[in-house]
């Protein structure tokens, strides 16, 4: 019964309370001068959405950023114990690598292959089909789409029947089958395929979408001039497209960076597959919040630069339009 | 818009807001009170799900004899009750035993009262029918903060337990005798039943990949080197580059190197435990023996529906390692400790005691209760109870009681000898290195 009450409070009480805010609130303002009026007005209705804001982003930063310099127990401070740990320990050495990995091959053939492939496309006349086919993967979650490469991934002993879809097909043509997620040459560059996989189609949307805005006349101009279409792509398509590579592929290092879901459903990080995401995530499963704080912390400090750089990118294009 | 909000009246919307306010309030504290009651009696359980039925159903012939009414809560999150302890606020009446670093405290300041006056003259009842490993320490005196003995007296009532490590078997394929030692079993040659390799091993679990392995060396250690060193070595206090570890690993190696482990180690790893029995049942027998815990059949089953328990598979005990050690056993067990000494509340321990109680757990399946005569429907579970009732020192799965980290080091250090034995050295120092942070209390 008292979650009943919880509830209706949350969802009903909630947005009323807005309600009465603003209602009641509006009233007190319709009776100042009009100069002060106009003035406060804006920060008015602004503020419950700041209020959000700071409830729920800044002060969980602020909070994470203060339990990095605490004990566990968060009675005492330890200075940078706790980043000495995450940068000296050897499996979170481990977790660093692998997601530097990420970001360089997943970065690069997410990104890379989106704009091939989007180019390409752009060509031919089965286009619609095509994308649709290489879209497929990005609205499956995450999990979901582990699951699925981890039947592709099976290993079954030599000599009994491969029931995983690549060492059936390595069999058929006599090879031995190889333990994907086990043997430590295989089993990053698995895990990175499966990302490249699942969002390479969300790269070439986008980019075909602003290929798509490339005025014909530049291109036909090109090719009146004895450009070939190799020269086309390299000299008139790559620069025109640059900016929404750049906001893409720092999107792309940014989910690189934020890897979980596929490295958690496919190896839990085991046989050295570890990233910076599962590492903060076994920290606070083990009760170490002070050390999760800061690998949250070293993770956020990571991608902030990349932010600014999008940021920047979206208010040059804003301006431009 | 503006003009909808402009005829409510901010009259009528304060007076909501403040009726909000006051539910809002009113539903945020709980209610308890705090009588000896002889009616009443509060429990707490970690159990869901067919435990929690299982439950339920001991507990409502005890509703129907006495009156009494049981406000039964499950609680996930084991530190509550620690939690309140710590904060003064109020306790159930009946609820598991805390972790073990907490039971000397609680017992001494009285938190738990012991079980010797909540059974009263029934105590002696107790001690005779439930398992002696779970009410005695073996070496006859001391505490044991594991069964909750402290100063002579029990504070943890026992109800079920488990056994582990039992090596199970296909009867059509392996017909020989029961080998005693750990060396016989290593000696058996599996060609002589038509079989691949001497052991199937899964060791997949997702995040907890590795436990089966640990269950697999718990079981070699305590046999080897003996409870005292297996219990120091799971508070902590003796190294994992201790020759008795080192050892135990050694010897666990043996059970999954590539000559005696079914498909090599790349099999071991990449199979799901609940599968790695597949290959006992296959037509030409993948491996001889699976070590796994009484749950294992119904994975069984599912591979393979037609099997019968006892007819088709069977499985032994863990054969003796070094014979000084025989006796100890494997396993785990639900206990319940009285907080608050009411007459309702000893009614309910002395009954959860008695063998009606226990029966109605044995027959809802899936468990051993703690007492020693009760006859399960399951041959497995008969036959578990022999091995339960020869054990002197019924021994906890050393990850569970590790701090959490230490566990997951364990558990990913078994998956990577495994993979490369060779590596045993730099994992052991790895350990080490975990085992030292990983005790200090920050």
């Amino acid at each position: 019964m008292d979650q009943v009450i919880t509830a209706v409070v949350a969802v009903i009480g909630v947005p009323l309370v807005l309600l009465g805010y603003i209602v009641l609130g509006e009233r007190v303002i319709e009776r100042l001068p009009d100069t002060i009026q106009t003035w406060i007005r804006p920060y008015f209705w602004a503020l419950p959405a700041i209020g959000f804001a700071t409830i729920f982003m800044v002060y969980p930063l602020l909070r994470t950023v203060f339990l990095s310099f605490r004990n566990n127990a968060d009675t005492d401070w330890v200075g940078f114990n706790n980043y000495v740990y995450f940068f000296t320990f050897p499996d979170t050495l481990t977790s660093l690598r692998n997601s530097l990995l990420w970001l360089i091959f997943y970065t690069f053939f997410a990104v890379g292959l989106g704009l091939i492939i989007a180019i390409l496309l752009d060509r031919v006349r089965y286009e619609q089909v095509a994308k649709i086919a290489i879209f497929l993967p990005v609205p499956i979650s995450a999990v979901a789409a582990s699951i699925i490469w981890k039947f592709m991934f099976d290993y079954q002993p030599p000599g009994s029947v491969q029931t995983g879809t690549l060492n059936a097909a390595i069999g058929a043509f006599g090879g031995q089958p190889v333990a994907w997620l086990v043997n430590s040459t295989t089993n990053n560059p698995a895990l990175i395929f499966v990302g490249i996989w699942s969002i390479t189609g969300f790269c070439m949307v986008i980019i075909s979408a602003s290929l798509k805005s490339i005025s014909t006349e530049v291109l036909e101009a090109a090719r009146i001039d004895g450009a070939n279409e190799f020269r086309i792509v390299q000299l008139i398509v790559t620069p025109l497209l640059w900016p929404t590579i750049t906001v893409v592929g720092t999107t792309m290092i940014i989910n690189a960076l934020k890897t979980f879901d596929i490295v958690y459903v496919l190896t839990s990080g085991a046989y050295d597959t570890d990233v910076i995401a599962t590492n903060m995530f076994r920290q606070l499963a083990t009760s170490h919040y002070a050390r999760a704080a800061a690998v949250g912390v070293v993770l956020f400090l990571a991608i902030v630069p990349l932010l600014v750089v999008n940021i920047r990118r979206f208010q040059q294009q804003e301006e431009t339009r | 818009m503006t003009d909808v909000l402009a005829k409510l009246s901010s009259r009528a919307i304060a007076g909501g807001l403040g009726v909000l306010l006051l539910i809002a309030c009113s539903s945020g504290g709980g209610t308890n009170n705090q009588t000896a009651s002889s009616t009443d009696v509060t429990v707490w359980t970690a159990w869901g799900g067919n435990e929690l039925a299982a439950f339920q159903k001991v507990l409502k012939p005890f509703h129907d004899q006495t009156g009494i009414t049981v406000h039964l809560t499950t609680v996930r999150d084991a530190n509550q009750l620690s939690i309140n302890v710590d904060a003064g606020t109020s306790l159930p009446d009946i609820a598991p035993g805390p972790t073990v670093d907490k039971v000397k405290d609680w017992a001494t300041k009285g938190t738990m009262k012991p079980v010797e006056t909540a059974l009263g003259s029934s105590f002696n009842d107790y001690i005779t029918n439930t398992y002696p490993a779970l009410t005695t320490v073996p070496s006859g005196g001391g505490d044991n903060l594991y069964i909750g003995i402290v100063g002579g007296k029990h504070y943890e009532l026992m109800v079920k337990t488990q056994v582990k490590g039992l090596f199970w078997y296909n009867k059509k394929v392996f017909t020989g005798t029961a080998p005693k030692t750990f060396d016989e079993l290593l000696a058996i040659n599996p060609s002589q039943y038509g079989a691949d390799k001497l052991f199937c091993v899964g060791l997949e679990s997702g995040g907890a990949s590795g436990w089966p392995a640990s269950d697999q060396i718990d079981n070699i250690i305590m046999r080897q080197s003996g409870d005292k060193v297996y219990t120091d070595w799971i508070q902590g206090k003796v190294k994992f580059s201790s020759p008795q570890i080192k050892l135990g690993y050694q010897t666990y190696l043996k059970e999954v190197s590539a000559q005696n482990v079914y498909g090599g180690p790349n099999t071991v790893l990449s199979t799901a435990f609940q599968r790695a029995g597949k290959p006992l049942f296959a037509a030409k027998p993948g491996c001889l023996f699976l070590e796994q815990a009484t749950f294992i059949p119904s994975f069984f089953l599912e591979d393979y529906p037609n099997l019968k328990a006892g007819v088709d598979f069977d499985f032994f005990g863990h054969p003796s390692v070094a014979s000084q050690y025989d006796g100890n056993v494997n396993g785990f067990y639900d206990q319940f400790a009285m907080y608050n000494d009411t007459p309702a509340a000893r009614k309910l321990m002395q009954y959860m005691a008695t063998s009606p109680a226990q029966q109605i757990w044995a027959d809802a399946g899936g468990t051993l209760t703690a007492i020693k005569t009760i006859k399960y429907n399951d041959p497995v579970f008969n036959r578990a109870a022999e091995v339960a009732n020869s054990a002197k020192n019924l021994l906890v799965t050393a990850g569970d009681f590790m701090p959490s980290d230490m566990q997951a080091a364990f558990w990913k250090s078994l998956l990577n000898v495994t993979k490369n034995p060779s590596s045993l050295d730099s994992e052991l120092a790895k350990l080490d290195q975990v085992q030292a942070a990983a005790y200090k209390t920050s």
